[in-house]
């Protein structure tokens, strides 16, 4: 816990923010709690050693019982103290993991929206909630116990030299092998490198996995159930699952043989005592004196026992705090969309200019030194394989990423040149999976515009045509979506999204038009609100079906990274290029017909 | 009874058992220590009433020494192998068995609860659960054994001594027991606003792009604050309540201590009892308070875990969809007979009195606007959810009394919402059919036109395709579920049109593998696009749940009803262009 990187304790400590102090008083009440602990047993010894001063008349000691009453006031008075010492350092541990999860979403609001692309949500939400909760308990009780196990043998030192510095240093022998075995539990001083530091990673890997493992086996029942297929063969939850009781078995084995010497050395006070006591007995001048300090230390041994037990299971908490406090700092150290002005554009047309772009860990780039422009009011398609870059040259234009190379320009300005909230207010964008909020449906819409009044809500969503859809919800408009069994189908939520696109009224819309055909049925309905939503607007628009974009300005035809192809519909065609060949494809496609085939 | 009430699989209850047993052992066997203490000072005191008598000897000692060590070291071992040792396998178990559950259940389970609850009681609870019985319920049960135990040993020992060092005991027990509703009222808090947390959370991350574009960041970071605020509130109410309760207990366990050394002086005043008796007890109240504070604290959380039992029991006792494993039918015509049907009772009626058949053999297509049934209609076909009335016939059999796995070992399904898994493109595609040999599923592969996309791809057919297939676009998840359909070779095939044409790029392929799955088979289509059913067998028109024409589409199209509108609307639909 110590050398160039900070200890996790300290670490997670830092965001325990005006509560830090809390924990420095509560491990000190834990000491003080140590300290009391000796009382009570000091109080039972005088009992002892009055009796054995009137040895053997045992009927003549006098005043005992007054002991008696001493050692129940420190007792209790040391579980009053060590409720209090819970007290501070739980209010501190609920406080640092509260602001480990604020601090996380605070930093989530600020990464490139790209990143949730790259990264599942479950295992953010892991990181943010689980990741916390882990913390929590080294703060709250592993802390001042830890703190307490250290002074108590400190405190046996102490009233060891008034009794009986022998007897007192064997007593501390149990207690420094105890140590010693947390010592290795803990990686042996080898911090990260350790096998056990290494074995907790892996293990909480294993967990994850097979939590994103459920994830997917709950959302592909249907299929499973179609399929015929057991768990048992579901290959990848089994995997799982296996996977991770292997290691979380794995880590029991590697764990045992430390963990049961330090039991049994916590327990181990007597092998030692009575060994020394009956050696040093002989030699012993004042044998009655030697008698009372003897019992002294017989009495005492309970003490090292009930203080290191509650230290036992310290390594593995401490382990898994510092996996866990090291997967927020990975959290935290994603980079920021940063903005380096806060200029707004005068005009709404649209540039790449030579822009390139790669995948964070990818070494290819899936936007080659693409340079295009849209001139404020006019419409750009992008068309071409899946894959081959349209989707991700079309999420540079909100600035879901930042480009390596080149520049996204907006009326002149370089996205990177204004508030991200500009450029999210010039930009309106309906991409495919869209979702909703657990709010109202008619909040749903307003999202997009908050100061909008109903009627402009209803407005957009019959320009959006989604009059159906509020009509079969039971509480209209006002229905909660994602609660109560209210879901909606993929293609009612593009829907609902072009509805909150409508009511945006933003200059630039970004579009995935595969969007219309989520819902074949209403399809005319769509397209008409598409033409609405992108009526006088700077349009770039991913498109799928080729008919859709022959009025556009310019298609694009994107494949590999790069455009390779520019032109409108007709000189494209009769250019017989790759477009034109797509342009027959699509023909033939549309004219299939789904019948009895032959057996 | 002990496995039911844990929630335990058999081998998890022998497990427990043992579990238990050694953790009793070993906590009887840590009791040794203190006999030998007893013993030796026994002796040092005999020595000091009469000097006479001689020293204890070091020898014996230290063979009784190293035999209460190594019975300790066993012990724990055995106890430590008992519970940490079998309590993973137990937990896995457990997973595999919900996992199977859930399986077991009928669709209209899931519509009922939301995906992340589902997940997050398999993993949860059952990792609440292992913690459990790693460690605390075996050493709660053991110490209360081996706490027990020691007490009658007490109470022949000298029952006034055993009484006034344990009278207390009964009445910490029953100050945490009898205020376990004000805990777990404060538990219930804590887990209500965790989950809600958990929620926002989750919301947040999947409208991430919703809320930049709206420019809420802001007020939804508000919004999730006061949820992580209320949280950290409840943990402290929760944790206080309990903590308090527990921390008097134990003030008020300890008079023992005092009553001990009161009682004991008055007896050993009046000649009753010798010192050793005296002295057993000493020892023995600085030492028993520590295992029963550590069961006090932990009734606590038996609460909790008594939440997570019953979570799981609800899963594991939610009715199944029972029917015969025998499913002979004749033929596979699948025919509805005045069928009714609605989800649950909040929403009106989806079916009512549908009746077609679609024959074996010949394609029927199912139109109407979206919501008019067209989607339930093929769900009831595969028993997914069963009618509320009027009954479904394959091949005469009413599915009702079929055995659901059963009867879909007859079903195809390929369906607009592909499902994958995080796993290789082959092993999704053997999906439909786990026996079947690498050959057979590349012949699938092939004939669904896969073949050409996954040779792109790094690693082939062993390519990871990626959380739900992320790594695939919409028309390759098509494809790759008609393999699977083809590898299955059912005879029934349910198809949704629309996956004929998501994926424009490669709509030409799609179509292509698609004819090959239909070929010879009883095919049930939801169709979108009327254009792509004018050569079907048969057309069901259904709107507003009910059939409003059927036939054959050329005579359809000549009368003038929906079906012909809706052909006509598609038309105009299809030529339409943005900007233009």
């Amino acid at each position: 816990m110590s050398g160039k990187q900070r200890g996790p304790v300290a670490r997670m400590l830092d965001y325990a923010g005006r509560r830090k102090p809390l924990t420095l008083i509560g491990c000190l009440l834990s000491a003080l709690n140590a300290v009391l602990a000796v009382a009570p047993l000091v109080c039972i010894w005088f009992v002892l050693r009055d009796l054995v001063s009137v040895a053997p008349d045992w009927g003549a000691a006098s005043g005992i019982e007054r002991w008696g009453w001493l050692a129940f006031a420190f007792a209790a008075a040391g579980v009053v103290v060590y409720f209090c010492a819970l007290v501070c350092t739980h209010l501190a541990a609920f406080r640092a993991a509260a602001n480990m999860r604020k601090r996380s979403l605070d930093h989530l609001a600020k990464v490139p929206l790209g990143y949730y692309d790259t990264h599942a949500s479950g295992e953010i939400s892991r990181v943010i909630d689980g990741c916390a909760a882990q913390t929590e308990g080294v703060l709250a009780h592993t802390l001042p116990d830890f703190v307490g196990s250290l002074v108590s043998p400190v405190a046996l030192l102490a009233v060891m030299f008034a009794v009986d510095w022998v007897l007192g240093v064997v007593c501390l022998i149990p207690v420094a092998i105890s140590f010693l075995c947390m010592w290795l539990l803990m990686g042996g001083g080898r911090g990260g490198e350790s096998d056990y530091m290494q074995f907790m990673m892996k293990y909480q890997d294993a967990l994850t996995k097979m939590n994103k493992a459920a994830t997917e086996y709950v959302r592909g029942i249907p299929v499973v159930k179609m399929f015929q297929q057991t768990v048992n063969s579901f290959r990848a939850f089994k995997q799982a699952i296996d996977g991770y009781t292997e290691f979380a078995s794995k880590y029991v084995l590697l764990c045992e043989k430390p963990r049961l010497a330090q039991l049994v050395a916590i327990n181990a006070t007597f092998a030692v005592l009575v060994p020394a006591g009956i050696l040093l007995a002989s030699s012993a001048g004042d044998f009655p004196m030697f008698l009372t300090d003897f019992l002294f230390f017989v009495i005492f041994s309970a003490l090292t026992t009930s203080m290191m037990n509650k230290v036992m299971y310290a390594s593995e908490a401490v382990t898994m705090g510092s996996d866990a406090i090291r997967r927020i700092e990975e959290l935290l150290s994603v980079s920021e969309v940063r903005s380096t002005g806060d200029e707004h554009p005068e005009r709404f047309d649209v540039e790449l200019r030579d822009v390139s772009f790669s995948y964070p860990n990818s070494d290819r780039r899936a936007v080659d030194h693409v340079t295009l422009s849209i001139p404020e009011g006019s419409t750009v398609a992008l068309v071409g394989p899946s894959g081959g870059g349209k989707t991700t040259i079309a999420s540079l234009v909100p600035r879901f990423w930042d480009v390596d190379e080149g520049g996204v320009v907006i009326g002149g300005i370089d996205v990177r040149d204004m508030e991200q909230s500009t450029v999210m207010d010039l930009v309106a964008f309906v991409f495919q999976n869209e979702h909703l909020f657990k709010e109202s449906l008619l909040d749903n819409v307003r999202s997009s515009c908050p100061n909008a009044s109903q009627a402009e809500v209803e407005e957009a969503i019959r320009a959006a045509r989604c009059e159906d859809i509020v009509a079969k919800m039971p509480h209209g408009l006002k229905t909660m979506v994602g609660t109560d069994g209210v879901y909606l189908s993929g293609g009612e939520r593009q829907r609902i999204a072009l509805a909150r696109a409508i009511l945006k009224d933003a200059p630039i819309v970004v579009l995935d038009e595969a969007t219309a055909f989520a819902d074949p049925e209403n399809e005319s309905l769509i397209q008409e609100a598409l033409s609405k939503l992108t009526r006088g607007k700077t349009v770039l628009m991913i498109a799928h079906r080729l008919s859709t974009v022959v009025g556009a300005d310019e298609i694009c035809v994107v494949d590999g990274g790069r455009i390779v192809e520019r032109g409108c519909h007709d000189a494209l065609v009769n250019a017989g290029g790759v477009y034109s060949r797509m342009w027959d494809d699509y023909q033939k496609s549309t004219s299939w017909k789904i019948e009895r085939g032959d057996v | 009874m002990l496995q039911q009430k844990l929630g335990l699989s058999k081998e998890g209850a022998s497990d427990f058992r043992k579990g238990v047993f050694f953790c009793a052992l070993a906590n009887l066997v840590l009791m040794a220590p203190v006999g030998v203490f007893y013993i030796a000072t026994g002796e040092f005191v005999a020595h000091l009433d009469n000097p006479e008598s001689p020293l204890p000897s070091l020898g014996m000692y230290v063979v009784a020494i190293v035999a209460v060590l190594a019975a300790m070291y066993l012990s724990q071992w055995a106890e430590y192998r008992a519970t940490y040792g079998t309590v993973f396998q137990e937990s896995s178990r457990k997973r595999i068995a919900l996992a199977e559950r859930l399986r077991e259940l009928p669709l209209s389970f899931f519509g009922r609860k939301n995906l992340s609850d589902l997940t997050a009681s398999i993993m949860k609870d059952c990792s609440d659960q292992e913690r459990m019985f790693q460690h605390i319920m075996p050493q709660l049960f053991g110490t209360g054994i081996s706490t027990a135990l020691v007490a009658v040993g007490l109470l022949v020992f000298d029952w006034r001594l055993a009484l006034a060092a344990l009278w207390a005991v009964p009445v910490a027990v029953a100050i945490v027991l009898g205020s376990a509703k004000k805990q777990q009222a404060g538990s219930k808090k804590e887990t209500a606003c965790r989950l809600s947390l958990g929620d926002g959370i989750q919301e947040f991350i999947e409208c991430a792009r919703e809320i930049r574009s709206s420019n809420r960041s802001a007020a939804f970071l508000q919004k999730l604050y006061g949820r992580v605020d209320d949280f950290e509130k409840s943990q402290v109410g929760a944790e206080l309540t309990t903590g308090a309760l527990v921390a008097s207990a134990q003030t008020v366990m300890r008079t023992g201590i005092a009553t001990t050394v009161l009682a004991g002086s008055a007896l050993i005043a009046s000649g009753q009892i010798d010192f050793m008796v005296f002295f057993a007890f000493l020892l023995v109240v600085t030492r028993i308070y520590d295992p029963i504070n550590s069961i006090l604290e932990v009734i606590a959380e038996l609460l909790g875990v008594r939440l997570s039992l019953g979570r799981i029991r609800s899963i594991m006792d939610e009715p199944t969809q029972q029917g015969s494993k025998d499913f002979s039918p004749k033929g596979y015509d699948v025919s509805f007979e005045n069928v009714s049907f609605s989800y649950g009772d909040q929403e009106g009626t989806v079916l009512s009195d549908v009746s077609f058949v679609a024959k074996e053999g010949e394609v029927t297509a199912l139109v109407g606007p979206s919501g008019g049934g067209k989607s339930t209609c093929a769900k009831l076909a595969a028993r997914l959810w069963d009618a509320n009335s009027g009954s479904i016939k394959v091949g005469g059999v009413d599915i009702s009394t079929v055995d659901p796995e059963e009867l879909l070992s007859k079903y195809s399904q390929v369906f607009q919402d592909v499902v994958l898994f995080d796993d290789t493109v082959m092993e999704n595609i053997r999906l439909g059919r786990s026996s079947a040999s690498d050959e057979e599923v590349l012949a699938a592969a092939r004939a669904a036109n896969c073949d050409e996309f996954v040779k792109l791809m790094p690693d082939g057919y062993q390519t990871m395709i990626g959380e739900n297939g992320s790594l695939l676009s919409g028309g390759e998840r098509q494809r790759v579920s008609i393999a699977r359909a083809l590898l299955k070779d059912a005879p029934i095939v349910l198809l949704d049109e629309a996956t004929a044409s998501l994926d424009v790029e490669n709509e030409t392929q799609v179509q292509e593998a698609l004819s090959r799955l239909l070929a010879g088979k009883t095919v049930l289509v939801i169709a979108h696009r009327m254009r792509t059913v004018l050569n079907a067998d048969k057309v069901v028109v259904l709107k507003d749940g009910r059939v409003s024409e059927q036939g054959r589409p050329k005579d359809l199209l000549e009368t003038e009803g929906l079906f012909r509108h809706m052909v006509d609307l598609q038309n105009a639909s299809s030529r339409w262009s943005i900007g233009a």
